[in-house]
């Protein structure tokens, strides 16, 4: 398996254990809207990206002692296809979501609620980037 | 635009080269052993460069490492 593929099933798994937790908590119990700085909230929401950060970090010298030649070698012409095609749809999800984000629901709602759905539409758009490069590896995998 | 596909006699020529690796190939092209495999497969299609590259180290023209054929 490439390196890259390896690091993007990474990245996939790392944002199911820490932003699928905070996500699920937001649904269940939703933080007051108007409530600002709320320090619990802030907390839980550090604590996804901080782990997140930890965890990729963590990640990657693991892949990197598993196998370090993989891991010093240069993305080739194939990575930056993969790459360049899966940003680009990732790209079209993100500005979708900060658009509603940012020009819709601040007549509807605010505050967690706003901060939150920002955050979504940044993970989305990561699982997408993430999700694309493992389906394009996958396909033209010999 | 029809349709087409590129083929490859690159599993053959790696075996007239002293059954040079798919890793020892990619080294000399700057790939990965995986995207050799890919090619080698008819999965990924290279870069003209790449392509080029392949058909120095094993000393023949593009035309007898790379094939088109058309879809009709």
């Amino acid at each position: 398996m490439p390196h890259k593929e390896k690091i993007a099933w990474m990245t996939l798994l790392w944002i199911a254990v820490t932003y699928g937790p905070y996500f699920a908590h937001v649904v269940m119990s939703p933080p007051e809207p108007g409530l600002m700085p709320n320090l619990p909230q802030l907390w839980l929401l550090a604590l996804a990206l901080g782990g997140n950060g930890v965890l990729h970090i963590l990640g990657r010298i693991g892949l990197w002692i598993a196998s370090p030649e993989d891991a010093r070698a240069p993305a080739d012409e194939r990575d930056h296809d993969i790459e360049r095609r899966s940003i680009l749809v990732a790209y079209y999800v993100m500005m979708a979501g900060l658009t509603v984000v940012g020009l819709a629901m601040p007549f509807t709602t605010s505050g967690w609620t706003i901060v939150n759905a920002g955050l979504a539409a940044i993970v989305l758009a990561e699982i997408t980037n993430n999700g694309l490069a493992v389906w394009n590896y996958r396909r033209s995998a010999a | 635009m029809s349709g087409g596909t590129i083929t490859n006699q690159i599993r053959t020529l790696r075996f007239m080269a002293g059954e040079m690796s798919q890793a020892e190939l990619g080294q000399k092209i700057g790939v990965t052993r995986q995207t050799i495999a890919a090619i080698e497969a008819g999965k990924y299609s290279p870069t003209l460069e790449a392509a080029f590259r392949i058909a120095e180290v094993f000393g023949k023209p593009l035309d007898e490492v790379f094939q088109w054929r058309s879809g009709g």
